[in-house]
């Protein structure tokens, strides 16, 4: 894009630091993908080899909001008079693009903060805008047309890279007016990011938990910061579904939703009935393009699969509501993975009848529904072991003496869709009950989840 | 917004997966979809609509219709839309999630300019029960009432409606403005047609975590809106900072620098379920704890009326 950066060489380790090219003075920037590093103590000047060693050694285990750098970036010092802030960013309320700008840029955000300026790019771009972002920082003469240069450079990389952030900080301005980009950060759209084949390949170089986007070119400067693992994001590629949004959390029931905003409101009221969630999966809701309904099944299997891995989980609620959902291809489903999962289930999840002790923030006109519900039967309690294909003999256990088993889990489904009958029946004989009410189902789960 | 049971609906990319099941659902419903188009596929038949590849081809054939729901795929979706617009299509529903932001940024100016009202992308569509589908809404879940239904996404929405109509609290109108970052029209908006539509007496807004909307809905139904609106929020418990499935719900603190505009004046966290339900506190809005409360807020709010300011 023909914005200037610095010299630079990248650093693996300090030994590494004996053979530097550039000359002293020289900053050294840790790689990682947070903003604030400078404050953190991640960027420090050296002036010899020694200094440069153990700089080095310090901020290589340094820790930056969790990160720490697998490599670092060795930066000609540059002399700036000035240091401003720059940024091109996708404001969400506006709708449009908006030039972000500060004259005090650099290290310390509360002045940039101060003394940001803005400017909402209304229309299509036009050089002007990138002027009156400079007039309202205050620059004039020869530096608003080489600062307006960079802008509009960086809008232009912002449009034709599909990112969400281009951020120079600082933008060095030396004593002859020249700039210098000598730090930076772009966040790529993770919507857009699948027709940007050559950002996919960077993106999916970059490991997950550590980062660095840290090259020989001039790009380097630039730390792409990805807000997904790779997974995700390849699974952006057209017609490739990749795996469900599935997040990890301390609790004993594992939740499975088809829709994020459902998956969040199912996960408050685990919380609200005093349960703790152990893991939660979004398969998807009714607006991805390209989800047949076998793919569908196919991402609630993996979704189940992963759920049920997790020695943690001890119950399960499966929520999937939706105008084509095919019930029965569902049901089945959720047989075939706790047929071979290994994990023998328990006795069927708390029937509706016993759940009468108060749980958190449930007042008396729930009670009342709750123990109002009679409808499902007891059956025989029968704990299988399906990994071994034997049944344990049929005996009675009452809830107070549930059996601590180790790895047992315990499913309860709430469906809505086509051909729900059936759908219950197949599940009847693996104790899984299929219920139409989702607080029900949840009540259910915490009820039994919270007796383990 | 100019809805009725006859509107003449073209369905753009009806050949893909989701359009094609929809459709169909939507026909059945008795929804009047007069043609659909899909490049490549144009003569062909589908559910007995007729397929073509342009829209100009389908108007030839069909005469002008009154609104497009897209379900093609996100990196094509913009062009379908400005296609629309081209052809005088002034009500344009994007159903298809992951539209590229920065493709909303444009189709959004071109939106403004021609007054054309753009729902999603990422939306389950509007529903009129018992007159108009378009869209995704299974519409047993619905009947006919003066709740009006405003959302963001698509299964909770439909989620809600079921408590609605089991309660026997029917709905005027449901539909959710989408879950991407940027979409086409607003909660204002919405709220502003909900209060001058003369079947909806009382409002239901879900909400979830991520941007602003929910607040800017808040300020605008303090200051503009007569009705009563009764509020939930989802996501209370999401952890920050993982991607739930919605772009717009990513809780993004971008700029290293800080937002400096996004300070909420409650003083929570911008963006979480937290400020939001403050939002909502501050303007005099119950919000419900949980799906099932909604319908008893609901029959409150009806009993005493207009709302008192």
């Amino acid at each position: 894009m023909g914005i200037p950066v610095l010299p630079s060489q990248r650093i693996d380790r300090p030994s590494d630091l004996k053979g530097l090219k550039i000359p002293y003075p020289v900053v050294l920037k840790s790689q990682v993908r947070a903003g604030g590093r400078g404050k953190a103590g991640g960027i420090e000047f050296v002036t010899t080899t020694i200094d440069a060693v153990a700089a080095a050694h310090r901020i290589f285990n340094l820790s930056i909001m969790g990160e720490y750098p697998q490599v670092l970036l060795a930066e000609a010092k540059y002399n700036a008079l000035q240091e401003l802030y720059l940024a091109v960013v996708l404001d969400r309320a506006e709708r449009r693009a908006v030039l972000l700008g500060s004259s005090q840029g650099g290290t310390s955000t509360e002045s940039a903060m101060e003394k940001m300026q803005r400017v909402v790019v209304d229309e299509d771009f036009s050089p002007f805008y990138a002027r009156r972002l400079t007039q309202k920082m205050g620059l004039r003469s020869k530096v608003v047309i080489s600062v307006s240069d960079i802008i509009e450079r960086m809008y232009r990389l912002f449009v034709e890279q599909d990112l969400d952030l281009v951020e120079i900080n600082p933008l060095g301005i030396n004593p002859s007016g020249e700039v210098m980009a000598l730090d930076g950060k772009v966040t790529v759209n993770d919507e857009a990011i699948a027709r940007h084949p050559d950002l996919l390949q960077l993106a999916e170089k970059i490991p997950t938990v550590e980062g660095s986007g840290a090259g020989n070119d001039g790009a380097a400067i630039a730390t792409a910061t990805r807000n997904e693992p790779v997974s995700s994001i390849s699974s952006c590629l057209g017609g490739s579904l990749g795996a469900p949004h599935f997040s990890k959390l301390d609790g004993n029931i594992g939740i499975i939703c088809n829709g994020a905003a459902l998956t969040m409101a199912t996960l408050d009221l685990v919380y609200l009935c005093g349960g703790k969630p152990a893991c939660f999966a979004n398969i998807g809701g009714d607006t991805r393009w390209d989800l047949t309904p076998d793919d569908f099944v196919l991402r609630l299997t993996q979704a189940l699969n992963l759920t049920i891995a997790d020695a943690s989980v001890k119950a399960v609620a499966i929520d999937i509501i939706g105008s084509a959902i095919d019930c029965n291809a569902v049901a089945a489903a959720i047989a075939a993975c706790v047929q071979q999962s290994g994990r023998s289930l328990d006795r069927s999840i708390a029937p509706a009848s016993s759940v009468t002790k108060p749980l958190n923030g449930w007042d008396s006109h729930h009670n009342g529904f709750l123990n109002g519900f009679g409808e499902i039967s007891e059956g025989p309690a029968l704990n299988f072991d399906l990994r071994q294909a034997e049944s344990d003999s049929a005996s009675l256990f009452s809830e107070s003496s549930q059996p601590q088993r180790h790895g047992g889990i315990s499913l309860i489904v709430r469906l809505c869709g086509t051909d729900l009958e059936p759908a219950k029946k197949s599940l009847a004989p693996l104790n899984i009950p299929v219920v139409d009410s989702l607080e029900e189902a949840i009540a259910r789960a915490v009820a039994y989840a919270n007796k383990i | 917004m100019n809805l009725k049971p006859d509107s003449k609906v073209l369905v753009q990319g009806i050949t893909e997966p989701l359009g094609s099941i929809h459709a169909a659902r939507m026909k059945a419903g008795g929804t009047n979809v007069v043609a659909g188009v899909s490049p490549g596929h144009g003569s062909e038949k589908l559910h007995d609509i007729p397929v073509f590849d342009l829209i100009e081809q389908a108007l030839s054939a069909v005469g002008q219709v009154d609104v497009s729901v897209i379900f093609s795929a996100p990196f094509e979706a913009c062009d379908c839309a400005f296609e629309a617009i081209a052809a005088g299509i002034r009500q344009i529903i994007i159903i298809t999630e992951g539209v590229p932001p920065l493709d909303m940024v444009r189709l959004v100016r071109k939106a403004e300019a021609t007054e054309t009202l753009i729902v999603g992308p990422g939306t389950p569509g509007i529903i009129i029960p018992g007159k108009l589908l378009l869209g995704t809404h299974p519409a047993d879940f619905y009947t006919k009432g003066p709740v009006g239904l405003l959302g963001r996404s698509g299964t909770l929405t439909y989620e809600i409606a079921l408590e609605l109509t089991n309660a026997g609290l029917g709905q005027s109108i449901a539909l959710g403005i989408g879950g991407d970052a940027i979409v086409g029209s607003s909660f204002p908006q919405w709220l502003q047609i909900l209060d001058e539509d003369d079947h909806t007496e009382v409002i239901v807004l879900v909400g979830e975590i991520g941007g602003f909307s929910e607040e800017a809905a808040a300020k605008y139904i303090s200051e503009a809106i007569d009705k009563p609106v009764i509020a939930y929020v989802a996501g209370r418990h999401a952890p920050k900072g993982k991607r739930l499935g919605h772009a717009g719900n990513l809780i993004a603190a971008q700029i290293s620098a800080g937002n400096p505009d996004k300070v909420s004046p409650s003083g929570a966290d911008p963006e979480t379920a937290q400020s939001k339900i403050s939002a909502f506190k501050q303007a005099k809005i119950p919000v419900a704890d949980r799906p099932s409360q909604i319908p008893e807020l609901v029959k409150k709010a009806l009993k005493h009326g207009v709302k008192k300011k």
